[in-house]
């Protein structure tokens, strides 16, 4: 997978599960603010992206810094390549 | 009428939110489907004889210790009487092969020494597992009143190390490993699992004292009622929830009944299976990631349950429970096996007044699929195939128990049973888990807050099964609503 098809697999599911407009999100997207995620939603957010890419996120720390959707996809895309070279 | 707070479902959970919140000054309903509240907690009588199907025994009910101060809280602990199991062995682990046994004592330093005596070589494996529960014990909310309560401090035990993996390196005994693990029958979820934090919250209660109640849960349930009626709560049996109503914004307004009756309330606490909350709450209520979470929830194993009354008392079931172990692999999983090569807990069953049983409850982890071809049966309309098919299970469970307990081998008077599909349709989880959702690494069971504004979670699910986890959940939930400092002041005043 390319970092673009990574991305736009993130944003079509984020758009799909939390109902969001794909037109409405950037990588400046915050998802407090901009997109009314709260910590609850976390959570929720945690699921779909592992069932997305068929991956275990089990890094609390690397979660908890997350404030806009370009940071979920730095973190997506990290995690993706972790995963090919281990 | 417009209520301040409704609770649905009368359970343990269900009752302590309606306590706490009419404690605090609310006009509270209680709503529950069946005809009397806590209907598992309060069990049934056959031959004179009181069967527990919710409450056998519990960690924590010493002096001071959390469920005394929960209960003290709740008003009841001046309704009911408990009792110590026994000290020097409230379980007595059972292995068939090789054949073993193990009298668990209560409290840590006597457990340490008398595991330290039958596994000698494995005193380093045995400190440092009882040094992990006790820490990782204190970290649950509620259970210590001088926590921060973090709404993320549940990710540990989804998050963390499950028992196994954090047994695994400290001892190659497998004989070792499967006594440390066989609480998991307790809670249902195999020590494969189970996160190491969720174990040690319910077996650290234990490891510090055990007891049972005089009368059963039955006597509990009637407490909690006299405690409802004196607070004024409306306690609303027959009374099954079909529907959440939503006003402007999607904030809860009340709930529909099935009689078609509906209620108006500000908010309301949901302690039933989160699968049927989705069925209650108006479509687009709830983001699809939240409902596809609560949908996909895995609920623990189910069961066989065997009801027997003995011809003479069992003096050695009193306050000392039996867990009938195969061998110790057995109780890694615990959906994998059928009767007679699973693990089954014993427990005793008492007629009124007695100090010595005089009869049992057997318990067998079994899966759902089982009873499958049965599933669109219930209650009165079971076939004759299944009928023939649960005598079967009964028989095998009896002829497991008097294998390896032969004092009560022709000393049973009667045996009674129950099924997963049993189970189901009493205890009203979509799969008769026994313990209804599974609390492990990996599954994030729901907060006590939902996405609908006003409704609020409860029961098992958010916190831990049996009676300690059911009140912890109420409190949490209460806790979400009215504040966490004010809950923890209030439940300190008891102290």
């Amino acid at each position: 997978m390319t970092d673009q098809e990574i991305i736009e697999q993130i944003n079509s599911s984020l758009a799909e599960e939390f109902e969001f407009d794909l037109g409405e999100m950037t990588p400046e997207t915050t998802l407090f603010e901009d997109m009314g995620l709260d910590s609850l939603d976390v959570v929720d957010l945690v699921i779909v992206l592992e069932t997305a890419f068929g991956m275990k996120i089990r890094e609390e720390e690397a979660i908890r810094k997350i404030r806009t959707l370009g940071d979920i996809h730095n973190f997506v895309i990290n995690k993706k390549r972790q995963m090919e070279s281990a | 009428m417009k209520y301040d707070f409704i609770v649905i479902g009368a359970g343990i959970s269900g009752i302590t939110s309606a306590i706490t919140l009419a404690q605090n000054g609310y006009h509270v309903a209680l709503l529950e489907k069946t005809n009397r509240t806590a209907p598992l907690m309060r069990g049934f009588s056959r031959r004179g004889v009181h069967f527990d199907t919710g409450f056998h025994y519990t960690g924590g009910l010493g002096t001071g210790e959390p469920l005394d101060i929960f209960l003290r809280y709740l008003g009841v602990s001046d309704r009911i009487t408990s009792f110590p199991f026994n000290e020097d062995g409230f379980d007595l682990f059972s292995c068939e092969n090789p054949g073993f046994e193990f009298r668990f004592p209560t409290g840590y330093e006597r457990i340490q020494e008398k595991l330290c005596e039958a596994f000698p070589d494995e005193r380093a494996a045995i400190r440092s597992y009882l040094a992990q529960v006790r820490t990782t014990c204190a970290t649950i909310p509620y259970l210590n009143l001088d926590l921060d309560i973090d709404p993320t401090g549940a990710l540990q035990r989804v998050l963390g190390q499950t028992v196994r993996e954090t047994l695994d390196p400290l001892t190659g005994n497998v004989l070792l490993k499967s006594l440390l693990s066989m609480h998991s029958l307790l809670y249902g979820v195999s020590c494969e699992e189970v996160s190491f934090a969720q174990h040690s919250a319910i077996v650290g209660n234990y490891y510090e004292s055990v007891r049972g109640i005089r009368g059963g849960g039955l006597s509990l349930a009637r407490a909690f009622d006299t405690r409802l009626a004196e607070l004024g709560v409306d306690v609303l049996c027959n009374s099954e929830v079909t529907g959440i109503s939503t006003g402007p914004g999607g904030v809860l307004s009340g709930v529909q009944l099935a009689d078609g009756d509906s209620l108006d309330c500000r908010a309301a606490i949901a302690t039933i299976h989160p699968r049927y909350v989705l069925d209650l709450v108006p479509e687009g209520s709830f983001r699809p990631a939240y409902r596809k979470r609560l949908g996909n929830l895995e609920d623990t194993v189910s069961a066989f349950v065997c009801f027997a009354t003995s011809k003479k008392p069992i003096p050695a079931l009193a306050g000392a429970n039996r867990f009938l172990i195969p061998d110790p692999e057995s109780i890694y999983q615990l959906d994998n096996r059928p009767i007679g090569k699973a693990p089954l807990y014993v427990s005793a069953a008492y007629r009124d007044g007695d100090i010595e049983p005089h009869g049992f409850i057997g318990i067998c982890p079994a899966l759902f699929s089982e009873t499958a071809p049965w599933e669109s049966s219930r209650f009165g309309n079971r076939p004759p195939e299944y009928r023939q098919f649960k005598e079967q299970a009964l028989a095998r469970m009896q002829d497991q128990i008097e294998r390896v307990f032969p004092d009560l081998a022709g000393n049973i008077q009667s045996i009674e049973g129950s099924t997963p599909l049993t189970i189901r349709d009493f205890c009203s989880t979509p799969l008769g888990g026994l313990y209804g959702v599974k609390h492990m690494v990996g599954q994030f069971n729901p907060h006590p807050a939902t996405r609908m504004p006003g409704l609020f979670l409860a029961g098992q699910a958010v916190v831990a099964p049996g009676v300690m986890g059911a009140i912890i959940s109420g409190f949490l939930a209460c806790g979400t609503i009215l504040g966490h400092d004010l809950m923890k002041k209030e439940l300190k005043a008891c102290c």
